[in-house]
């Protein structure tokens, strides 16, 4: 069920690459943003994403002027009495989507951590604007605030490409500031392999659930970094801060995939217990798989 | 200091051993690009190589280990004023004396090959025996190394009697055998025809009618009883035929003792001196013929060369001369001179040439390596036990360090 046609999404004299290789390869982020989702919206039935309309606040007594399509009549039937219906505010969903644009994402056969990450947000972006939700951007130094609106998206999507990994990430100081920065409950995603500071980013993200927003966190990884497929004499260089360690690939191998395993599993733990929602992409899969598999989990 | 075995210095080379080991290792480490070393625990092999480079100190540990090692196999020797003192305190003693098969010459030897393979020390070489004259000479002194001192001791009595082997001699009759005996001042002699036949080694070179002459005259000195010389000498004569003289023209000049010793013989002869002068007339020759007897116009009656194995003697006055008889004579007796008999008498050698001979054992200068018994390498092992201890110890920490950081750090 969960297999893709090999042939989705395939262009004509790709070959045998891999969807995602192809997505790797195109470098129009807005194009592969709508290549995923219209891969994607086919099987969905309903929004996955529920915005705040029109939210009803008390009943008060009519008065003259009122508009009368705000008046209760079944409870005039009721009581005899006219009242009108209060709502607080009217607004859409706000989302705001952290994305990890540190050195360590720069890493993948093919198909990077940042770039996967990149389509998956630049997917979720087209999604969340195309149902006329407002959405924002924070990576490293740029931040685009949640808005809506085909031009911002396009903004959003220029911003995305412009990005390239490099150096250290704060993942606490960067969910704190988006989730600071949206003035109603909103919409947070985060997208990272959580390698730095990971305590402080999953307390910050506790601490966004706790403000009422609703968080979702994607943990990216690539196979290489679950199975460490090397055998031999390496000299193995930190991609953030360029410390090295020499190891033999064949011996660190079953002590780095007991840490990877646990740390990961940990990571999945802190997310239960703080109602965060949890999805550990590997960079094999293709996005727009990712992607349904989230938003099926959304629509149940 | 004095290393014993200077060659083990090569295994010093080892010292580069580590850094290579680093060289190797690192240039056969892939490097990767990773995105976080958290839950990389450094193996511990890869981990200690790269040590070798990171971790100086260990690293001048274990090119010190190596370095110590080498010394140690090259086998240090302080020389010390306090252990040449050692050495000086001690004496090496080795007595010479004639045994029945060996002679006093030969346990001299013996004894000297003795005091080369002692341990360091003065050295002594105590000569105890009758010293009869020319039981030791100078010449086997001269064999004793120059630090060694030298002792006489007369021990036993001076033998009674001496019996020597001497040449036959050559007759006219044949060859008659000679055994002379020397008990004291006595000399006697025992002669007795017979033995093996022996003939002069003495070629002529002359005309027929000449080499008659010749042979006759090399009769008349048989009859005059003549030694046989020793092997290996012998005597070419060219005698001049009508007043023209052959020299042969494959002559050298004399290089050869025994030769040398004859020519001048022969020139000393007066007998020959005399006959030459009677010639009238001589000739001239270049080098490398040497003149032996003048003529009496001053030039060569007779002249002498090396021709091969060979004395050449030419002879420039007529066969018939008496000149002829006269050369012959001396020039076998020349290459045959009669032993020197007195020289062989049983006297003791004086007290005073004994003194002129005898002397004190020297200190040691330096010494020789191979003959040291004990060196100071043992120190340096001492000393290579003791790092390699430390090293092991920081070896240990440096892995525990690292993987306790790293056990934090993935925790």
């Amino acid at each position: 069920m969960n297999q893709e046609p090999r042939t989705q999404n395939r262009e004509p004299g790709t070959g045998n690459r891999k969807p995602a290789e192809i997505l790797s390869s195109i470098a129009d982020l807005e194009l592969v943003a709508r290549i995923v989702v219209e891969g994607l919206v086919s099987g969905l039935h309903r929004s996955p994403f529920h915005g705040y309309s029109a939210e009803f606040s008390q009943y008060r007594h009519y008065r003259t002027g009122d508009d009368l399509k705000y008046v209760d009549w079944k409870l005039a039937a009721r009581t005899g009495r006219v009242y009108t219906k209060q709502f607080r505010e009217t607004t859409n969903m706000a989302a705001a989507i952290v994305v990890d644009a540190s050195g360590s994402m720069d890493f993948g056969d093919g198909l990077t951590k940042f770039r996967y990450a990149s389509i998956v947000t630049a997917a979720l972006a087209h999604l969340i604007a195309g149902q006329g939700d407002a959405v924002g951007l924070l990576a490293r130094d740029v931040f685009l605030p949640a808005r809506t609106g085909g031009q911002h998206l396009r903004r959003l999507h220029a911003a995305l490409s412009s990005l390239k990994p490099a150096g250290t990430w704060h993942p606490a100081d960067a969910i704190r500031r988006a989730a600071d920065r949206m003035n109603r409950r909103g919409l947070l995603v985060v997208l990272s392999d959580f390698y730095e500071d990971d305590e402080a980013a999953f307390a910050e993200l506790r601490r966004a659930r706790r403000s009422g927003h609703e968080v979702v966190v994607f943990q990216i990884v690539s196979r290489a970094e679950i199975e460490f497929p090397y055998a031999r004499d390496l000299e193995v260089a930190d991609l953030e801060t360029g410390r090295t360690i020499a190891v033999n690939g064949a011996l660190a191998r079953r002590g780095y995939r007991d840490a990877i395993a646990a740390f990961l599993e940990r990571c999945r733990a802190r997310a239960g217990a703080d109602a965060v929602e949890y999805s550990l992409v590997v960079t094999d899969t293709p996005p727009e798989r990712t992607l349904r598999t989230f938003l099926l989990s959304r629509g149940r | 200091m004095i290393w014993l075995n200077a060659a083990a210095w090569m295994a010093a080379a080892a010292a580069a051993a580590p850094v290579v080991v680093h060289w190797l290792v690192h240039r056969r480490a892939a490097r990767l690009l990773f995105p976080t070393l958290r839950f990389l625990l450094p193996t511990r092999l890869a981990a200690v190589r790269r040590r070798a480079l990171d971790d100086l100190p260990l690293l001048a540990i274990r090119v010190s280990i190596l370095i110590l090692a080498a010394a140690a196999f090259a086998g240090p020797l302080l020389v010390s004023g306090r252990r040449r003192g050692e050495w000086n305190a001690r004496l090496v003693r080795e007595t010479a004396s004639p045994s029945g098969t060996r002679s006093l010459a030969e346990s001299v030897d013996a004894a000297v090959v003795r005091l080369e393979a002692a341990p360091p020390a003065r050295r002594e070489l105590v000569i105890a025996a009758p010293l009869v004259l020319g039981s030791v000479t100078a010449a086997d002194l001269a064999a004793v190394p120059p630090d060694v001192g030298i002792r006489f001791e007369r021990t036993g009595e001076l033998p009674a009697e001496r019996t020597l082997t001497e040449r036959p001699l050559a007759t006219a009759s044949g060859p008659r055998s000679i055994a002379p005996t020397l008990t004291g001042a006595q000399t006697s002699a025992a002669e007795r025809a017979g033995g093996a036949p022996v003939s002069l080694p003495l070629d002529v070179h002359a005309s027929p009618q000449a080499k008659a002459v010749v042979n006759a005259a090399i009769a008349a000195v048989l009859s005059g009883r003549v030694w046989t010389p020793g092997t290996g000498r012998r005597l070419r004569l060219v005698v001049a035929d009508g007043g023209r003289v052959v020299t042969p023209g494959d002559a050298e000049r004399i290089r050869v003792p025994w030769m040398a010793d004859a020519v001048a013989a022969i020139a000393r002869d007066r007998d020959v001196r005399d006959a030459s002068a009677r010639i009238a007339a001589g000739v001239d020759r270049p080098p490398p013929w040497r003149v032996v007897a003048r003529a009496g116009d001053g030039r060569a009656a007779a002249m002498a060369a090396a021709r091969g194995d060979a004395l050449a003697i030419v002879s420039a006055a007529p066969p018939a001369d008496l000149f002829t008889p006269v050369l012959v004579r001396a020039a076998v007796e020349a290459i045959a001179p009669a032993s020197d008999w007195p020289r062989a008498e049983i006297l003791p050698i004086p007290d005073a040439q004994l003194r002129a001979w005898e002397r004190t054992p020297a200190p040691i200068a330096a010494p020789r390596v191979d003959r040291i018994d004990r060196d100071d390498r043992r120190w340096l092992w001492a000393a290579v036990l003791v790092l390699l201890a430390l090293e092991q110890y920081l070896r240990r920490s440096r892995v525990r360090d690292a993987e306790e950081t790293e056990v934090a750090r993935v925790a």
